[in-house]
């Protein structure tokens, strides 16, 4: 009897420790991809180079052996989609609100430049990963650069990852039910690091 | 009496009642060209410099400003925390003089300039009606500052062009920022005084290899870079780190990197003119949205206003103004979340520069929050006088 109490005691401890960890992750199951795998943005915000750094937080991925990161990619002086076999094609959604024209670019441009990107992908049939690591950007409006490259890319995705509160107004489980690709939702930015490390295997 | 000795009996009525009028605005405007603001320093306190033992020139005018160095005699890395580069952004020199009464070194230096634009602060925002001074109330009393200009002095630098091109990079620019610091970097000996005063910073930082140097500032809460981190492209991944643990941990914070094309900005020309690992943090002031209704103390205290809570309720700000906050913004969160945003930025460079160590504490945003401000200031009367800075 003592036996089987120490047990389910030690199980219960487990579970515990173990929780946190899963309640991290919710929504669909996570997919699984090879490696080499190739990270960009959409909108030209941060939020590629957040996921850039947020994979090499895992430790077992590499910058440049097992992912690479390209802001634009198929631009003049940038690498295209098939420089070499990328598992696939991680899309960091995000527009910048420092404003386009300060980067020089309008949304038309981003768009456009987004549309080729995706054709491509198509093309080559290079699989896509909607990623959004960032906080609801006035997500009701839609005439908002954020809500159009949403519009750009996640219809095009075969899964989409998205932190908690960039869904407050249920905007991807919309995209979910309409195109019917699986949604991944994590608690915070800070744990795209952990579903990395179950997404990406070498 | 005659049509025209009554005529002359009103214009010197008129005459006087004018000259009454401009002594009493006379009166204001002197005393705030003149007042100065008290800070017990902390007794990690090493070293005052002023920004005129880097660049002599601006010694005996009002851009020369002091710098505190906390040095903890330990060999490490070094950072640089500015407030008062917009005086009218009181939060952060107010998170200034609350750093510099509470720090403690025990690995490399810290240097603190409370006021970066020393005569943005000698006067308040021209035809704003904006007051002139708030209180922090304290155990022992209340303690006064100054709510500044965004721009420098019209007494130290005057007329303005009709155009303001920034140097070097040739870039046209609002005509009005000729005066703003945070447009005038990187800075030049011959240039304009607020010219001058971005090339001694420019100068404080090149001449101590600061390895981070941290701009604080507060943006109005319809304006979308609120609630933000603006990064050098060399500090992104830093800013980064600290904007994604402060959202999963305390705070929500933003982060945006520095556009290339935007000139004249400290986190665009301090990491493009010297070697240091340049951040630009900004907190949610509602003061200064330009839709609020009467612009008073209680109002820059609290955040609290009525007409903007409207559009809080409509989700047009950039961060939350709804009852869930109470439609405010009070000081001590926007103190809070600086000096919390500042130490999370440490904390990084620590970790991806380990050779650039600082560890260093000074009050954190949880216990801004829980404290208020009041509870971080000590009583000069009560201070050892060597602690004591008035400027």
């Amino acid at each position: 009897m003592r036996k089987v109490m120490t047990t389910i005691i030690c199980i219960a401890l487990m579970l515990c420790i173990a929780m946190p960890a899963f309640a991290a992750i919710s929504g669909d199951e996570v997919k699984t991809y090879g490696t080499p795998f190739l990270i960009t943005n959409a909108g030209q915000g941060p939020g590629g180079k957040m996921a850039r750094l947020l994979v090499s937080q895992t430790g077992t991925l590499t910058l440049d052996t097992d992912y690479f990161y390209d802001s634009e990619p198929g631009a003049e002086g940038h690498g295209t989609l098939d420089d070499m076999d990328y598992s696939c094609l991680v899309v960091v959604i995000g527009s910048t609100d420092k404003g386009l024209g300060a980067s020089g670019i309008t949304i038309e441009d981003e768009l456009a430049r987004l549309e080729k990107m995706v054709a491509h992908a198509k093309e080559i049939e290079l699989p896509i990963v909607a990623v959004l690591l960032e906080k609801d950007k006035r997500s009701d409006i839609p005439t908002n650069a954020n809500e159009r490259c949403i519009d750009a890319i996640c219809p095009n995705a075969e899964w989409m990852v998205v932190v908690a509160d960039g869904n407050t107004d249920g905007r991807f489980d919309k995209l979910k039910e309409e195109y019917g690709i699986p949604l991944t939702v994590i608690d915070t930015t800070l744990d795209f690091t952990e579903l990395a490390k179950l997404a990406f295997v070498k | 009496m005659t049509v025209a000795k009554k005529q002359i009996l009103l214009k010197v009525i008129c005459l006087v009642l004018a000259l009454v009028l401009a002594a009493i605005a006379g009166v204001s405007f002197y005393d705030q060209r003149h007042y100065k603001e008290t800070v017990v320093v902390s007794d990690a306190l090493t070293e005052v410099r002023w920004l005129s033992d880097y660049v002599p020139m601006l010694k005996g005018t009002y851009g020369d400003t002091p710098i505190f160095i906390f040095d903890s005699g330990v060999e490490g890395g070094s950072v640089l925390y500015c407030g008062g580069t917009h005086p009218y952004e009181p939060a952060t020199s107010l998170s200034a003089f609350i750093l510099m009464e509470n720090i403690q070194v025990e690995k490399g230096k810290v240097f603190v300039i409370p006021q970066c634009s020393y005569s943005a602060t000698t006067l308040g925002v021209q035809g704003n009606a904006y007051p002139s001074y708030y209180t922090i109330e304290t155990e022992w009393g209340e303690q006064k500052y100054k709510i500044g200009e965004r721009n420098t002095n019209p007494l130290d630098q005057w007329p303005d062009n009709f155009t303001y091109i920034n140097y070097p990079s040739g870039q046209s620019q609002a005509y009005n920022d000729l005066r703003n610091l945070n447009r005038c970097y990187p800075g030049r000996l011959d240039g304009t005084f607020t010219e001058r005063v971005a090339y001694a910073i420019m100068e404080v930082i090149r001449t101590e290899n600061i390895d981070m140097s941290i701009d604080c500032h507060e943006a109005s809460i319809m304006y979308p870079v609120v609630g933000t981190y603006v990064a050098h492209d060399d500090a992104m991944d830093i800013a980064m780190m600290a904007a994604m643990d402060l959202s999963a941990t305390s705070f929500d914070m933003k982060i945006e990197q520095s556009p290339k094309s935007l000139k004249g900005f400290t986190h665009r020309e301090w990491g493009d003119y010297s070697d240091t690992l340049a951040i630009l943090m900004e907190t949610p002031e509602p003061f200064i949205d330009r839709i609020v209704g009467p612009m008073t103390v209680d109002l820059m205290m609290t955040g609290k206003d009525l007409f903007l809570s409207f559009a809080g309720d409509k989700g047009l700000t950039y961060v939350p103004y709804t009852a869930e906050n109470d439609h405010s913004w009070p000081m001590n969160v926007r103190v809070g979340r600086h000096l919390s945003g500042a130490a999370k930025a440490v904390y990084y460079m620590n970790m991806f520069f380990p050779e650039k160590e600082v560890i260093a504490t000074w009050p954190s945003y949880e216990e801004l929050v829980e404290k208020d401000c009041g509870a971080f200031l000590h009583d000069p009367s009560a201070a050892n006088p060597d602690q004591v800075y008035k400027f």
